[in-house]
């Protein structure tokens, strides 16, 4: 039954790609519309970098680029496995950020990121907040009443081993704050939880973060990157890194958000993408959009950025590893220490 | 007040006095049902695929675009569910019940008018909503944390469970524990173990819904509708449809209740339109007179009206959270505020700063969306129901290939077929053992919920049920649950009807 259908389905396939072939042969990628698959859940920040780039990329290369989010897994995985199962053709592009370099070293799957070809738009620094109805009005407060009542917090910070469950971590371990972790299927939901009182802390990145900041609905502790940052209606939030010095061994860790392709893709599909994302990246849209957003831009493709995600992977799982909050040895992947 | 007032109808004026934008919303609004009507066809797909092409214009012709298609794609789901018993969206399985029931009399036209008509008020009365209470709405929609998640799954797959049921209601529910085994397949979504994959990587992700929503309702349909060689309806009456406006008076409280029942399940932030067309059911079918209750299930005029009114209004109410908080409450609202961030509109509580009149013109948008769903409702309606006079031997099998080639036109997987097949034909056994079929959907739907809420609120209660009883929303839905499980015992219900005649006395006097 099953190698019929197999059969039948080949046949399919293999008739398609003639007529596909026969009427595209002539013209160069792309030739049909682009399908880009968010890992992360809509509405998030991956999520909305990757609709905001693609629609300017599918100005660009003239061609309709169609984005679907694929959640779930750890760190991703299974939107990545969707992805990278898929022909190396350049039509299926993965929207991903820094937080999947952590989906082997988790249980996800047993790829590296090398895999992946990307493609680095930019990142917005993360910031820890308590629900405006909290007693907590600053870092200090949340550290006393950790030390007077010695009960853990319970902390919401998107999805298990993404970067801001990392700098959740990174912060229990320098201020001796007792947080527990409770995942979600991604930041907007967890900061959902921190409104409702679900959650006491919250943390995620200020681009997703900064309209609730500004209606009042979550009061900002402090970055978790070594600058201040000055927000409009609310003022200056100050760094974490200026009680906690301590914090700047292993971070800021520069969250980097963007898209990717199977790095087995064509060389000429490479160069077209990246062509048309450096012209992207210069747009005034995307500039406009980051500035409103709260990002900073990066631009980063082909080596450089397959270098950057090397150093992030080999950061972040070795950081995993001394926290000891992973499931498997970066070792295993053979990823080397940073 | 009257400021807002007649700032909204300038808005609304200068929407309407361009004639691209009414060729907009009424091309949306007709894309939209189509996409609601066919099997595989969602009202999130058709919003992400609105989202790219509407990019590069301005924000209003895209809102407009958008907001068109997404109320006559929940509309749409309701005329495969009314004509051939295929609902094509989770949503419209209530609406099947008695519209199904209704073109098997010949009345299909008109059991299509009164949906045209009630979703029409019903999303109008959501907007209504909208625009007055949303501050009020959002902190009530705030008040739910995993506790309610869970019990509110729980709420719907027990309703549904109830109320399909053709014999006994413990056969709905067994259908509804089916499909909240269904929801555990795949990995789970807090500890990432596998659970029933079978080393499957295509099953990690769980089961597709559209696929088994497909497969549970069509399939056994066509083999039905084929083996018994029945024909899908009497001749039908192809007269007029009219707007059924005396039936709409008549049923005018159960409108209003259920579009209360609609705006406040569709605010709830990750619920939507699966479960409110249930809830608003039970409450119409509980609060009407012995006589009108036995005909539910047959082809009640009161049923539809209730089931498409909720529907439509959860729109307005799903909207809520999304414009004050910037959270989205439905899955197509989710993809809409993708739609929003791309145009530079964050939604959010400082909306009113960055975009002031953000929201009436939304409204605005909206009011038009349904005058169009309506007029293209209408005039579709007539030729839908000419459908039913092709002969079941030849149209069913159409339907049969459309179904399989929406399960795998669906992110075009095979694999969607190796679960809608084998979904179909079990969903046609259980059906034959008169089990209903729409809480095994309605449990998959919601199962995945229900089982990651319960889990996360014992871990942040540290694997105490006691925060259960202390919060007053989780009371009352418990309360609710209770009593639709207890009510199925005899003794106990001759107990609560006798409480309920007390109570009925008391008010007389």
């Amino acid at each position: 039954m099953n190698t019929v259908l197999n059969k039948i389905t080949t046949l399919l396939l293999i008739l398609m790609s003639v007529i596909a072939s026969t009427a595209d042969a002539a013209r160069p990628y792309p030739v049909r519309p682009i399908s880009n698959t968010v890992v992360w859940s809509a509405g998030g920040g991956t999520d909305a970098v990757n609709r905001m780039v693609m629609a300017e990329m599918s100005k660009v290369l003239k061609t309709r680029i169609n984005v679907v989010n694929k959640t779930g897994g750890i760190a991703g995985s299974i939107g990545m496995n969707a992805v990278l199962r898929k022909r190396a053709d350049g039509y299926n592009l993965v929207g991903l950020s820094s937080s999947n370099v952590v989906a082997a070293v988790n249980g996800g799957w047993n790829k590296r990121m090398d895999v992946w070809s990307p493609f680095i738009v930019g990142s917005s620094p993360d910031v820890i907040s308590v629900s405006s109805n909290s007693e907590i009005k600053s870092l200090d407060d949340l550290v006393n009443q950790f030390n007077s009542s010695q009960k853990p917090f319970k902390a919401g910070a998107g999805g298990t081993g993404g970067i801001h469950h990392l700098y959740l971590l990174e912060l229990a371990r320098v201020s001796g704050i007792d947080f527990r972790f409770v995942p979600y299927p991604g930041s907007a939901p967890s900061q959902t939880a921190a409104i409702t009182g679900e959650v006491e802390v919250v943390i995620t990145s200020m681009a997703e973060q900064a309209q609730l900041i500004r209606g009042g609905k979550l009061r900002p502790l402090a970055m978790l990157h070594p600058d201040s940052f000055v927000l409009e209606d609310v003022g200056t939030i100050p760094s974490a890194f200026d009680k906690f010095p301590e914090l700047a061994t292993h971070l800021p860790l520069s969250q980097a958000i963007g898209f990717a392709i199977n790095n087995e893709a064509p060389k000429e599909v490479k160069e077209k993408l990246g062509q048309a994302f450096e012209q992207v990246m210069k747009s005034p849209a995307v500039t406009e959009w980051a500035k409103q957003n709260y990002y900073q831009l990066s631009g980063k493709h082909g080596e450089a950025a397959r270098k950057e995600f090397a150093e992030l992977e080999s950061f972040f799982t070795w950081t995993l590893q001394g926290l000891g909050s992973n499931k498997f040895s970066p070792e295993k992947f053979a990823i080397p220490k940073p | 007040m009257l400021d807002q007032f007649s700032n909204f109808f300038t808005i609304l004026f200068n929407l309407v006095t361009d004639p691209t934008n009414l060729l907009v919303v009424f091309g949306a609004s007709f894309i939209g049902i189509i996409f609601g009507s066919m099997p595989g066809l969602t009202a999130t797909l058709g919003i992400a695929l609105l989202t790219s092409l509407t990019y590069g214009f301005g924000p209003d012709i895209a809102l407009l675009a958008l907001l068109g298609l997404y109320v006559g794609a929940i509309y749409g789901g309701s005329y495969p569910a009314i004509l051939i018993n295929i609902p094509g969206t989770p949503a419209a399985a209530a609406t099947a019940l008695d519209g199904y029931p209704l073109t098997q009399k010949g009345e299909g036209g008109r059991a299509l008018g009164l949906t045209t008509t009630a979703s029409f008020i019903g999303t109008i009365i959501g907007l209504l909503f909208l625009v007055t209470l949303s501050p009020f709405i959002a902190s009530m929609a705030l008040q739910f944390t995993s506790w309610e998640f869970f019990l509110l799954a729980l709420f719907g797959i027990v309703i549904s469970g109830t109320l399909t049921s053709s014999d006994f209601v413990i056969k709905g529910w067994i259908a509804g524990l089916i499909g909240l085994f269904l929801a555990t397949i795949g990995r789970d979504s807090l500890q990432y173990f596998p659970r029933y994959t079978a080393g499957l990587s295509e099953l990690d992700a769980g089961l597709e819904i559209v696929p088994v929503l497909i497969g549970a309702f069509g399939i056994p349909q066509v083999i039905r509708v084929l083996s018994e060689r029945n024909s899908l309806a009497n001749t039908p009456k192809l007269g007029r449809i009219l707007p059924e406006l005396s039936a709409i008076t008549r049923n005018a409280k159960h409108i209003v209740r259920s579009s209360t029942i609609g705006v406040g399940v569709g605010s709830v932030p990750g619920i939507g339109e699966d479960i409110a067309g249930w809830v608003s059911y039970s409450t119409a079918k509980n609060a009407s007179s012995p006589e009108q209750q036995k005909e539910f299930g047959k082809g009640s005029e009161t049923a539809i009206v209730s089931s498409e009114t909720a529907n439509n209004a959860c729109i307005g109410g799903a909207l809520i959270p999304l414009l004050t908080l910037g959270i989205p409450g439905s899955p197509p609202a989710a993809m809409l505020l993708g739609a929003l961030l791309l145009h530079g509109i964050t939604p959010g509580p400082s909306i009113e700063i960055d975009h002031p009149d953000f929201l009436l013109e939304v409204t605005a948008i909206m009011v038009l969306a349904s005058f169009a769903m309506w007029a293209n409702g209408m005039l579709l309606a007539k030729q839908v129901v000419k459908l039913l006079t092709i002969p079941a031997p030849l149209f069913i099998p159409v339907v049969g290939i459309l179904c399989i080639l929406g399960g795998y036109a669906l992110g075009l997987s095979i694999f969607n077929l190796y679960i809608l097949i084998p979904v179909g034909i079990a969903s046609y056994f259980l059906s034959e053992m008169k089990f209903p079929i729409a809480p095994m959907v309605i449990g998959l739907v919601l199962g995945g919920m229900a089982d990651e809420s319960l889990r996360r609120a014992l871990m942040l209660s540290d694997g105490s049920f006691l925060p259960l009883f202390e919060r007053p929303v989780a009371v009352i839905l418990l309360l609710v649950i209770c009593y639709f499980i207890l009510n199925q015992i005899p003794a106990v219900k001759a107990k609560t009807k006798n409480l309920f005649s007390f109570w009925q006395r008391k008010k007389d006097v």
